[in-house]
């Protein structure tokens, strides 16, 4: 047994005649900065500031009086009313229907939940423009306002179920049941607990919601509605009026800014924590009881409207146009050439999210918030617009190279579905204690290992999510595709928009149900390996 | 040896000072408690000494070598240390025995390891390696992380606050694993906790940091028996502080003549000091004529092996004159306090103004009932704080 040091016992005069604060000996180490991650973190922000950059280069170089005359002016106002009616009421419908089916799905006894969690979420592989096609297709009502409103709807309410059912499945099962025991009710519960601590997430698939709305260009083009988006391509690609298009384009970025300033101040800034059990805790699902078939009945006219009528569309066009034989040359070819696309922009757009969401996650701070923050612009911008930044920058500082190459258009796609990435891989990085990433330091993990070993494993569900999701984008995008595809090549959606433009319905159903299957595929993939490894867990209790 | 040197260091959150200058040695194979209050910035030290944080300024030394200083900064990942942080904090992703195995080089990881098998069985779950953390009870995870953190043969370990999830049964079991493991180790470790007796029962010396620095830094028996200052006695255990009037190496008190330890009475001048008085050293009896201090006891808390007796001082004409009193020089005489400017001070009970007294298996009265209270010494004393 060691003895103490004698000198260790100090008389605490300083507490009796009050303290006199030394000085410290020098200035005050800094303490070390995220170098790395910030430069990363920065570079990233840059790239992504591209289109926004394209869009104040022309707006200058075309003179203020200029954009101002084409701002100002009746179109406009009719363009912005559009837009925001629009926004406003499916975002509204979509967070409704998200939240609900996130919340059967994830917390009661709904028979077939496994079937439900795939089947709700594969409308989102449909292209919007192929579920407006197979509603108007069918049905002439389906057109303006209200048709947009239901194809709309349907087509990405998943961008809030998605978020929402990962927070559901997150959350601390603790806090329902302290909120019962201090005599809150059921359906108080729900509102002040459950939906409290999926808000950031309901909020997050809004912002996505609302983004998307202000970008889509296909659909509104089938449905015959018009909004800054639509008008923007034909001045772009049809009148070739730039300048027009850049001065739409600035307006339509201002209402980007407005939606995410929005969210931000709903957001407010309420953290969700986490106390309790060292590890997660299953909560007992809800019982429907009597619910239970309406609920069932309810679940089922979703999916039918949302997934049986594009679906069925496209099966009747096949039988309806017969043209098997002029579809099938090309078929297989695009649908390499829309994946091959697909997984190289989802794999770069997972890589460039890690650093600004290792920075807002572990360094918060105003400074990577804004930066953070700056890249959910692009989302407010249409694909076209990217895709005319990016030719615009190979043209005047590249000499041309690179010009409707891959490599162009895939970098094109991860500009533009970087803030989907960026969500999923935050959330899932969120999950990932800073303690853990202590523990492994401690242990004499490098940080790199740590990241590899114990954070990125940990996110690993949200980062497949993350890649997922922009896969699913990119199979399913348009208009960018159709200025940058690389000369002779074809994805499945430009076939499909050649073949619809023309009328040929019978030749587009193929590509569009090819769409579907290929974005469907690793959704369902995925979503069985998460329920398996979920499952194995669960049988080692036993 | 020692095995960790702190030397003056300082801390600071936003102006804030958390951590004013605190010295610290640690000897080889030995446990030693950091014990605080909570906010007197025990965990900042840990997570200083672990290189989590950046002490300001002072320097770190972890056996002899500058770890952290005003030039040096080695991350944490190379200062050989076990860190069991207050949750247990394991790897949801990986089983037992990769928890365990984490921070081993690639080829030792593998559960079937024999660094990893013997890890298990010392604490005893070699039928559970292949379990999940969220399949564990409390107590088993932190035996995991603590097995977690031997693995690496850690030149010191470093626990926060690591029994606080513990209910007390489990809590008592689990902290003699621990000692048992760190001692079969050989390890040196660090115990930061707020609990005054798992501090104690634990370590071999504790450091009690109050405010930024430390207060005292001693053997437990010592903390216990010769405080450094009237603060930490009552921080330590319940304690009776009283007033009283030093004379030739013996105290007037309202409990009559204590003789001062002969340890603490260098530099103490005679006159107006303040004595500690544990429970234990005072005894209770009947009232029935016989010298002592009269009261009334107002409260009792049965312990099982003990019982503790809050006694309220009674002013009682005819028992022995309560010395002190007149001899002062007024500074806390007060209307309204006649009865406790007698000179007793109390700041085990604050505000009450009654003796703690433990008494081995109760003293058989009732609450409400006149007793009379004698002391035994020698007592530690300082001189006399007005405020304390």
């Amino acid at each position: 047994m060691t003895v103490p040091p004698d000198t260790a016992v100090r008389p605490w005069a300083r507490a009796a005649v009050g303290r006199v604060p030394t000085p410290p000996a020098g200035p005050a180490r800094r303490q070390r900065r995220p170098v790395t991650l910030i430069a990363a973190g920065c570079l990233v922000a840059a790239l992504l500031a591209l289109p926004l950059a394209f869009l104040l280069i022309e707006a200058v170089g075309s003179g203020t009086a200029q954009v101002a005359q084409l701002t100002f002016r009746g179109l406009t106002a009719q363009l912005l009313w559009n837009t925001v009616k629009l926004t406003v009421v499916v975002t509204a419908l979509c967070a409704v229907i998200g939240t609900a089916a996130a919340w059967c799905v994830e917390r009661t006894s709904l028979p077939g939940r496994r079937a439900w969690e795939v089947l709700i979420v594969v409308p989102l592989a449909i292209p919007d423009f192929v579920v407006s096609f197979g509603w108007s297709s069918l049905w002439t009502w389906v057109q303006g306002f209200r048709g947009a409103v239901v194809v709309l709807t349907l087509a990405v309410y998943p961008l809030v179920y998605l978020p929402v059912a990962a927070s559901f499945r997150a959350a601390d099962p603790g806090q329902e049941e302290v909120a019962r025991s201090l005599g809150v009710g059921r359906a108080r519960t729900f509102v002040r607990i459950t939906l409290a601590q999926a808000r950031g997430a309901i909020l997050g698939g809004c912002l996505l919601v609302a983004m998307v709305m202000l970008a889509e260009y296909g659909a509104f083009e089938i449905l015959g509605y018009q909004t800054f988006t639509t008008e923007i391509f034909s001045e772009f690609s049809l009148s070739f009026s730039v300048p027009a298009a850049s001065a739409l384009s600035l307006v339509l970025v201002l209402l980007g800014l407005i939606v995410l300033a929005g969210e931000g101040l709903a957001r407010g800034k309420g953290k969700v924590s986490r106390s309790g059990p060292l590890a997660a805790r299953k909560l007992a699902p809800h019982r429907l009881g009597k619910a239970t078939v309406p609920v069932l009945a309810g679940f089922a006219a979703l999916t039918a409207l949302a997934l049986g009528v594009p679906v069925g569309s496209a099966v009747y066009w096949i039988f309806e146009g017969g043209a098997h034989a002029l579809a099938g040359v090309t078929l297989p070819t695009a649908a390499v050439t829309t994946a091959g696309y697909g997984v190289a922009a989802a794999a770069l757009d997972t890589v460039l999210a890690l650093p600004l969401a290792l920075l807002a996650v572990r360094h918060s701070g105003r400074a990577h918030h804004l930066l953070e923050r700056s890249t959910y612009l692009v989302l407010a911008m249409p694909g076209v617009v990217a895709a005319f930044a990016l030719s615009y920058f190979t043209e005047h500082y590249l000499g041309g190279i690179g010009y409707q190459s891959a490599p162009l258009l895939i970098l094109c796609y991860a500009i533009m579905f970087f803030p989907l990435a960026l969500v999923g891989v935050k959330a899932s990085l969120a999950r990932a204690p800073v303690s853990l990433d202590e523990v492994a330091r401690s242990l004499g993990q490098r940080r790199l290992a740590v990241l590899v070993r114990v954070t990125l494993r940990l996110a690993a569900p949200g980062l497949a999510a993350a890649f997922c999701l922009v896969f699913l984008s990119v199979v399913t995008e348009l208009t960018a595709t159709l200025l940058l595809i690389p000369t002779g090549a074809q994805t499945l959606a430009t076939q499909f928009w050649a073949y619809e433009s023309n009328l040929s319905y019978g030749q587009a159903a193929p590509f569009a149900l090819a769409m579907i299957v290929i974005a469907a595929v690793p959704s369902y993939v995925l979503g069985r390996f998460f329920n398996r490894s979920a499952q194995a867990e669960r049988m080692i209790i036993t | 040896m020692t095995q960790l040197t702190v030397t003056g260091v300082s801390k600071a959150y936003g102006g804030r000072r958390v951590l004013d200058g605190v010295d610290l040695e640690v000897p080889e194979n030995s446990l030693t408690a950091i014990l605080g209050p909570s906010g007197s910035g025990k965990t900042t030290l840990l997570r200083v000494i672990a290189g989590f944080e950046q002490a300001d300024s002072g320097t770190v030394r972890l056996g002899g070598l500058v770890v952290d200083g005003p030039a040096t900064h080695v991350p944490p990942e190379s200062r050989r240390i076990g860190y069991v942080p207050q949750e247990g904090s394991l790897f949801p992703h990986l089983t037992v025995a990769a928890n365990i195995g984490f921070g081993l080089p690639r080829r030792e990881r593998r559960s079937r390891g024999k660094a990893v098998a013997d890890l298990l069985d010392a604490v005893g779950m070699t039928a559970l390696g292949h379990r999940y953390p969220h399949q564990l009870s409390g107590g088993q995870q932190q035996r995991v992380a603590l097995a977690r953190a031997l693995a690496v043969k850690p030149g010191i370990v470093l626990l926060d606050e690591p029994f606080g999830s513990l209910d007390a049964g489990l809590r008592a079991a689990i902290r003699a694993d621990v000692r048992r493991l760190l001692a079969a180790a050989g390890a040196t470790a660090i115990l930061v906790t707020h609990d005054q007796d798992e501090a104690l029962s634990t370590a071999d010396q504790v450091a009690v940091l109050r405010d930024g620095v430390i207060a005292q830094y001693a053997a437990p028996d010592e903390l216990y028996n010769r405080p450094a200052d009237p603060a930490v006695a009552r921080f330590i255990g319940e304690a009776n502080l009283i007033d009283g009037i030093l004379a030739d190496g013996c105290v007037d008190t309202v409990l009559g003549p204590l003789p001062v330890r002969a340890d603490a009475r260098s530099g103490l001048a005679p006159g107006p000091v303040t004595v500690l008085l544990r429970p234990e050293q005072i005894e209770i009896g009947e009232r029935n004529g016989s010298r002592g201090l009269a009261g009334r006891i107002v409260s009792l808390g049965f312990h099982g092996h003990d019982a503790v007796v809050h006694v309220e001082p009674e002013q009682q004409p005819g028992t022995e004159q309560q010395p002190g009193t007149e001899q002062q020089p007024g500074t806390e005489q007060q209307p309204g306090t006649e009865q406790l400017n007698t000179g007793q001070l109390n700041t085990g009970q604050p505000g009450t103004g009654a003796i703690i007294v433990r008494t081995l298996g109760g003293c058989g009265l009732p609450a409400g009932s006149a007793v009379t209270l004698r002391a035994r010494g020698p007592v530690p004393a300082w001189p006399r704080l007005t405020t304390l």
